[in-house]
Order: C-alpha cells, then sequence, then structure tokens
C-alpha cells in the first residue's frame, strides 16, 4: 500500500474507532471494564 | 520487500486501535462526575456535602482508595488516604524524577496553586485544603501509615522529596 493511502487508512481507523467509543451507548465502560480484568488478572 | 512493508503497515494498524482507543476513553472521561479506576474524571458532583465538625477520620484506615478532585485545575482523580493522629494525607511518590513529576503533575500543580480541593468518600464530599507537609514529626506518623499500602516510605523519603505528603486540612485553616 502506499503510504498516502496508508495514512488514509489510518486516519479513517482512528476516526471509527473514536466514535464507536464515544457513540456506542455502554462500549466505553465495557472496554474499561474488560481492561481491568485483564491487567487484575495478569499484573503482577 | 514487499511483505516486509504489508506486515510493518499491518502492525501500525494493530498498535494504532488500542493508543486511540485508550485516548478516547481518557478524553470520554474528562467530565465526568469523578474518576474512573484507569482514567481522571471532572468535577465531583454527586453525593452530600459535609458541613460540621472536623470528623473522626479514623474509618479512613479501611478504605483504599478516594476521590480527589482539585479546584484548579478542575479534575478528579483516585488516590490513596493515609490517616495519622486524627488528620488525614494523600502521598504522591516517584516526584523526584522528571517522569514521576510528569506523571503525577496534580501534585506539582496542587503545589504551585492554592490546594483548594474536595475529597468524596462513601459518596459524601468534603471540602478540603491541600497543605504539603514537608518536615516535622508529624511525618513518623504518615509514614507509618504507608504500611496500609505496603509501602516503604519513611520520614526520611518524604523529607529527601520522593515522596510528597499532603494534608487534607479544614477549608481556611
Amino acid at each position: 500500500m502506499k503510504t498516502k493511502n496508508y495514512l488514509v487508512l489510518c486516519v479513517a481507523v482512528s476516526a471509527i474507532v473514536a466514535l464507536t467509543i464515544l457513540f456506542v451507548p455502554g462500549l466505553s465502560d465495557t472496554i474499561e471494564r474488560e481492561m481491568l480484568t485483564f491487567l487484575s488478572t495478569n499484573a503482577r | 520487500m514487499k511483505i516486509a512493508r504489508v506486515c510493518l503497515q499491518a502492525l501500525g494498524i494493530l498498535l494504532l486501535i488500542p493508543v486511540v482507543a485508550l485516548l478516547t476513553l481518557r478524553y470520554d472521561n474528562r467530565y465526568a462526575d469523578g474518576p474512573s479506576i484507569l482514567f481522571p474524571g471532572g468535577e465531583l458532583v454527586s453525593g452530600d456535602l459535609y458541613t460540621g465538625p472536623e470528623p473522626d477520620w479514623s474509618f479512613t484506615r479501611e478504605i483504599p482508595t478516594i476521590e480527589l478532585q482539585l479546584n484548579d485545575p478542575l479534575s478528579s482523580r483516585l488516590i490513596w488516604i493515609l490517616e495519622s493522629n486524627g488528620k488525614i494525607y494523600i502521598a504522591s511518590g516517584y516526584m523526584s524524577s522528571f517522569l514521576g513529576r510528569l506523571w503525577k503533575h496534580w501534585a506539582v500543580q496542587a503545589d504551585a496553586g492554592d490546594g483548594l480541593a474536595v475529597v468524596r468518600i462513601n459518596g459524601i464530599r468534603y471540602e478540603r485544603q491541600l497543605v504539603r507537609i514537608k518536615e516535622g514529626p508529624e511525618l513518623d506518623g504518615v509514614g507509618a501509615s504507608m504500611a496500609k499500602y505496603g509501602s516503604a516510605t519513611t520520614r526520611q523519603t518524604i523529607e529527601a522529596g520522593n515522596t510528597w505528603i499532603f494534608e487534607l486540612a479544614p477549608r481556611g485553616t
């Protein structure tokens, strides 16, 4: 993939991820809960 | 060569997704009513505002973390609480390093600013004044109370500036 196309893809992926987290109800809480579960299981 | 380029690009996307997700979660929580476990929050709004005589703070010995909100800048975070001789304190470690000061920037702001703060403990908000304690015998008791968290902090490490201690004093003292 050419650099220009790759950068466009990065911007698009970033926008989709950010907007999904911001506007899908409960998603941010779910992600944080899963992160905490992961950290509490694996962090020492 | 082309395969390596594609692999690197795919790796970049895979790294980009969690980074954007973390930044978005932090942004999303910036005006929340208090911090989450991982991210700072905004103004503490809910909960009764305590008025009356100075409480018996001994109950905080059983509490692992409280919510601390600075008035300037208006942001909140979870933090350990220490109780010694009827007074309550909070600590900020790693303050002798650049990274520590960057990480615990709230402590620098509290020390440089007016120190006005609100803490929420068990759902009740208390208006307090952060007063940094740099030296003195009361740090012996504060250091001892850090054992609650398995910390090796002592009066010496506090007076050396490695750990900053703030008393959560009543307003106007």
